[in-house]
């Protein structure tokens, strides 16, 4: 197969698999939130497990410190 | 005959013996995280469970007939990304609408599946040492059992522990990762389980 050919598969899985997921995040953020669940925080406890300074949720926690 | 044989003793094996927590590390931030309580770690569990499986049904095929005949094998580990990616949000959907008290438990936590190690160790190692589908089958259900097997093992030792007297500077995480070690000791006493068996 040639380089071109291989090049344009490459960028049609990738925009497809793009699009897949675009299509579920949307369905996602679109589903309304369960009762009660509108608040939900990052727990203090579980986050003190994790080492990983750069995710959201250790983030906001120490942005509200 | 010797097919389903092999089949179980691949399940059992990597389920036990070459467990995805406590022999290769892998999904180690929830098996901390979210195993305070034991209904909240069968919740993830079980969506670990059905995440990993249904990412390797659909990740071996993508590489077997597309990637590699396409000769773009190098964007495996890409593809394999977004898959997991897009099955964690459909698993999330379907949580928030079916689920709401698992929701609440997990509830921010449960996009992290995507950057759970092990989803992505599974489909990466079931190409790499190119199993055929039913080897990665029994791969991804030993691994993903595995995975649920000690995350709610471990959370019911931790819900026992917080009752338990524990030396103070011992409480909490410290106490939980020695139990998590004798746990990791326990399994590597398998080893060797199937040496004998001649299939």
């Amino acid at each position: 197969m040639s380089k071109e050919i291989s090049l344009v598969i490459a960028i049609v899985v990738l925009v497809a698999l793009l699009g897949i997921f675009l299509i579920t995040f949307v369905a996602y953020r679109k589903t309304p939130l369960p009762k009660g669940c509108e608040n939900l925080k990052a727990d203090d406890e579980k986050c003190a497990a994790c080492s990983n300074t750069q995710c959201v949720f250790n983030k906001k926690e120490e942005e509200e410190k | 005959m010797n097919i389903f044989i092999s089949f179980v003793l691949a399940i059992i094996s990597s389920m036990l013996i070459d467990n995805v927590v406590l022999s290769r590390f892998y999904g180690i931030c929830p098996f901390l995280g979210v195993s305070r309580k034991v209904n909240s770690s069968l919740g993830m569990g079980v969506a670990v469970v059905f995440v990993i499986m249904l990412a390797t049904v659909i990740c071996w095929p993508l590489y077997n007939f597309i990637l590699v005949p396409a000769g773009i094998a190098f964007m495996d580990t890409v593809a394999y990304i977004l898959v997991i990616a897009s099955i964690v949000q459909l698993v999330g959907l379907f949580i928030k609408k079916y689920s709401p008290s698992l929701y609440k438990s997990l509830g921010i936590y449960l996009p992290l599946i995507t950057t759970n190690c092990a989803v992505l160790g599974v489909a990466q190692s079931n190409t790499d040492q190119g199993l055929s589908f039913l080897n990665s089958i029994a791969n991804a259900m030993g691994t993903s059992i595995g995975f649920l097997l000690i995350i709610v093992t471990f959370s019911c030792i931790r819900v026992r522990l917080e009752s338990s007297n524990t030396p103070k500077a011992f409480k909490g995480l410290p106490i939980a990762l020695i139990c998590a070690a004798l746990m990791a000791i326990a399994l590597v006493g398998l080893q060797g389980l199937f040496s004998g068996i001649k299939l």
